[in-house]
């Protein structure tokens, strides 16, 4: 029965969305990131540490591309030198900011090569990580084109929180241990909460309920969270959520490789969506005077 | 694959005969054999909760030592105290909870005040410390397991399932704790017991329903 299941699900999973792959979502979580407020403070990538018993590896581990850092803040500098008295390894100006977590891809590249099926969709169209199943054979993270998978190469938990530290440890979700994959889950333990809450008083999940740390941490409130599939209900007059409204002002889609829009001057993107990753995550391009 | 299976169990069937030789005639033996069927049979279609189909498996649990040896089956066999009077967080949280001690003194203030144990929980009062309770029914840190909506899916929203029997629905993954003076590990709960409860029962099937 469970190995029938898991098969069954499993050569669903494996499909891509144009042949009809998992599409039954009870929700699809998605988000969009405003790059025009993104000030690079890196606030989110902080909160994320706090929320998701996240490691500080160190400069050394760090140096070595073992950081743990579930949401990263990716520098790019995009004007040229303008001057001796400018030339640096960093520019002055011209630094873009991007924040990336992972884009819980729905077709995700690193959930049909796990070997022991620890990465797959869920309902609520996440790319979950189970971290007891996983044997840490690392293909995930080697097919994942973000690089937003991290490995735990040490067993980080006495240096990270030595006693008392480990107090402030979030009990909602497990401490992972060396040999185990990780990821960002969209604060999964979160939106459980949520939708437990929701479930125990028989009504659906309303919008803006359920927030992962970036978002709520964010101090210029450029990440927005919420139902993908939530569109307005006529019935029941149930309005769109505030991701919908963004992706939708913005004339991006999902379940396409190259997004079709009437107008050029719209802003919103999703990175690398030509690799058929069909991501979740939407970014709204900075625009820059020059 | 089954024929390298028979052998140890042909082994233990020989050691079975050899002890049924020595200590009992033969019929004695299957007489015994079908009455603890039959008595198990019976035992499961006793669990008188409508819509539900109680998770099948046994753990022997190592005794886990208490503070003081609280006896359950006082409580909540002869005195018929519901689990939720004490365990009142099983209904609202994801844990059960330990009452607090001021709960113990609501009622021991004034009955069998002269017994050992309750002096010493008069003690432990007096002190202001609570009693140092120790977990027995643990599940590992990457579960999420919530008691408020199994409660509520097996009783509260159950049509015809009485909240006065809620031990009934205690006892799928406790074991008949009113029959135990401290409570002891009588049910494996291993996520093979869970998911034989959630396919009977149409629970969520999804990895990370559970896990965290």
């Amino acid at each position: 029965m469970s190995l029938s299941n898991i098969l069954e699900d499993w050569s669903r999973y494996r499909k891509g969305h144009e042949q009809g792959g998992f599409h039954d979502y009870e929700h699809m979580w998605g988000m969009a990131i405003d790059l025009n407020k993104c000030i690079g403070c890196n606030a989110c990538s902080v909160a994320c540490y706090a929320e998701n018993n996240l490691p500080v590896v160190g400069r050394e581990k760090f140096s070595k591309g073992q950081a743990m850092h579930w949401m990263r803040i990716e520098r790019y500098w995009d004007e040229p030198d303008l001057g001796d008295d400018r030339v640096s390894e960093f520019n002055q100006h011209g630094a873009n900011f991007i924040p990336m977590n992972c884009q819980q891809c729905n077709a995700a590249t690193c959930e049909p090569v796990c070997p022991v099926a620890a990465t797959y969709h869920t309902p609520d169209g996440l790319n979950a990580q189970v971290y007891n199943r996983c044997i840490g054979s690392r293909y995930c993270s080697n097919n994942c084109p973000y690089r937003l998978r991290f490995f735990n190469f040490y067993s980080y938990y006495e240096e990270s929180w030595p006693a008392p530290l480990e107090m402030q440890l979030n009990p909602d979700l497990s401490v992972r241990d060396k040999g185990v994959m990780e990821k960002c889950t969209f604060c999964v333990q979160r939106i459980r909460t949520v939708k437990d809450k929701a479930k125990m008083e028989n009504r659906p999940v309303a919008d803006g309920e359920a927030m992962p740390a970036c978002a709520q941490t964010c101090p210029t409130s450029a990440i927005v969270f919420g139902d993908l599939l939530k569109h307005y209900d006529p019935d029941t007059d149930a309005p769109e959520t505030k991701v919908v409204k963004t992706w939708r002002a913005h004339q991006v889609e999902l379940r396409v490789t190259r997004q079709n829009k009437q107008n050029p001057d719209l802003r919103g993107y999703r990175v690398f969506e030509g690799l058929n990753t069909d991501p979740c995550v939407m970014f709204l391009e900075r625009v820059r005077e020059v | 694959m089954f024929n390298t299976l028979q052998l140890p169990s042909g082994h233990i069937t020989h050691r079975g005969a050899r002890f049924v030789n020595r200590f009992l005639t033969p019929s004695l033996f299957w007489l015994a054999v079908i009455a603890l069927v039959l008595g198990s049979g019976a035992a499961r279609a006793e669990s008188g909760v409508p819509n539900a189909v109680p998770p099948v498996g046994t753990h022997k649990g190592d005794d886990v030592p208490q503070p003081i040896e609280f006896p359950h089956n006082t409580h909540a066999d002869v005195n018929q105290i519901n689990c939720m009077y004490c365990h009142t967080y099983a209904r609202r949280s994801k844990v059960a909870g330990i009452p607090p001690t001021s709960k113990c003194m609501g009622c021991h203030s004034v009955i069998a005040t002269d017994k050992p144990r309750i002096k010493k929980l008069t003690e432990y009062w007096e002190n202001k410390e609570p009693p140092p309770w120790r977990k027995v029914h643990d599940v590992p840190d990457y579960v999420h397991f919530t008691h408020e909506k199994h409660l509520k899916r097996f009783v509260f929203d159950n049509e015809g399932m009485q909240v006065e029997n809620v031990a009934e629905v205690c006892a799928f993954c406790h074991g008949e704790v009113k029959k135990m003076t401290v409570a002891h590990k009588v049910k494996p709960l291993n996520m093979g017991f869970c998911r034989r409860c959630h396919e009977a029962n149409e629970g969520p099937f999804d990895c990370w329903k559970c896990h965290k």
